[in-house]
């Protein structure tokens, strides 16, 4: 009875603290300007648009995209069932739960992919996970996947493969239409770039 | 700082030499606590002897207030702490298998190594059937695999689930394990036992 009375006396008061102290909402999982240095020099933020197309077409529930353009450009144009976060209010504590979470796999994107970039650098130097970077950007959205322009003959299989797939998704994402005029001439020129094939990312999360 | 693995301040290898250490610690102070003999364990289903719940208690809440109070001194980060996920289903299950061969053979899979070590027979066979159950699950796994997978709950806490701090919620479960231990001392005078 006595080791239990002393055990309660010792146990209490320091229950009592650490019930007292407010949560620990100190970030010290923030990463060293090491450790984001070569987080973007591998380039592992980038996820490519092309298996944003397929988890948009599947209709991936964990799948979530963010406009860090201005609302402006936004409401003029944004990809589907996108959210719009302004770069410049990223850290609004509004922002906080969408930025900071382990359920979604959030997608930043811009125009190109300077802004989306910045916005993943901060949040990653926050230590917040699960946040990447739509490769490219909008204009590589608009130019080869609602609009994939025709492999040469020569090709090799998987870029007609590619070609397939592009074409089917822009379909389904109602792409094509909206830059239909555009999506014939580069066809004609068929001078695009070849593609390299990337290895799906999977979002990381936990250690 | 910590944890000390996933941020990589120690190697895998170091991890495993430390675990090896803090295991044979645990077992050391397992057998010098009496913890090998089946008759203790049993006590605290009778309520003649109910150590093995006070130690275990203690040493549960001895471990939730030390990670407390690291997190609060940003000494360890309690995000990167695995937690088990939980399959409902399965949990409940394997709780009662375990609590009835727990009362049947006196032991627990941690204890009835320790009572093998210093040559307990009963021990040894409590061991025999603990891979019998393994293998037998094991080999059978596909008739299971439904029942084991369902319910999946994600990685809860209940501190999460009662809308409550952990600090709070680590304060109640130290009040509860108090109640427990003056319950468990009036047990043990309820029902004493000479010899055992």
């Amino acid at each position: 009875m006595k080791q239990l009375k002393l055990l309660a006396l010792f146990v209490i008061p320091l229950g009592i603290i650490i019930a007292a102290v407010p949560a620990d909402k100190v970030k010290h999982f923030k990463l060293t300007a090491d450790e984001l240095l070569q987080e973007a020099g591998a380039g592992v933020q980038f996820i490519s648009p092309d298996v944003v197309a397929d988890m948009l077409v599947q209709k991936d529930p964990s799948l979530r995209l963010i406009d860090v353009r201005t609302p402006e450009e936004f409401e003029a144009y944004s990809m589907p069932g996108a959210i719009n976060i302004p770069l410049s209010n990223l850290l609004a504590d509004e922002y906080t739960d969408i930025l900071h979470q382990e359920a979604y796999m959030n997608v930043f994107y811009s125009n190109g992919s300077v802004y989306a970039n910045q916005a993943w650098m901060i949040t990653r130097q926050l230590g917040y996970e699960n946040n990447f970077v739509l490769e490219g950007g909008l204009n590589y959205w608009f130019g080869n996947i609602l609009s994939p322009a025709e492999p040469s003959q020569t090709s090799p299989d998987e870029e007609f493969a590619k070609y397939d797939f592009r074409k089917s998704a822009a379909a389904a994402l109602g792409g094509g239409g909206v830059v239909s005029t555009e999506a014939t001439a580069p066809a004609v020129k068929a001078v695009k770039p070849p593609v390299t094939a990337k290895a799906k990312k999977k979002p990381s999360g936990g250690c | 700082m910590g944890p000390l693995a996933p941020y990589e301040i120690i190697s895998e290898n170091t991890n495993f030499l430390l675990a090896f250490f803090i295991g044979i610690a645990f077992g050391w102070v397992l057998e010098s606590s009496g913890f090998s003999s089946s008759r203790k364990l049993a006590g605290v289903f009778y309520g003649y002897d109910t150590v093995v719940l006070k130690v275990f208690f203690t040493g549960a809440i001895t471990a939730m207030l030390g990670l407390l109070f690291m997190s609060l001194f940003g000494w360890v980060d309690l995000d990167l702490i695995y937690v088990n996920p939980t399959y409902l289903t399965s949990a409940i299950v394997g709780g009662v298998i375990m609590g009835a061969g727990f009362i049947m053979g006196g032991f627990c899979p941690g204890t009835s190594f320790c009572g093998a070590a210093i040559g307990k027979i009963d021990a040894m066979v409590f061991i025999g059937g603990l891979f019998i159950g393994v293998y037998g699950f094991t080999f059978t796994y596909p008739w299971w695999e439904k029942m084991y997978m369902a319910k999946f709950l994600g990685f809860p806490k209940v501190s999460d689930k009662l809308g409550m701090s952990d600090g709070f919620f680590g304060l109640l479960l130290i009040l509860v394990a108090i109640g427990m231990f003056i319950v468990a001392e009036w047990a043990e005078k309820k029902f004493p036992r000479e010899e055992y």
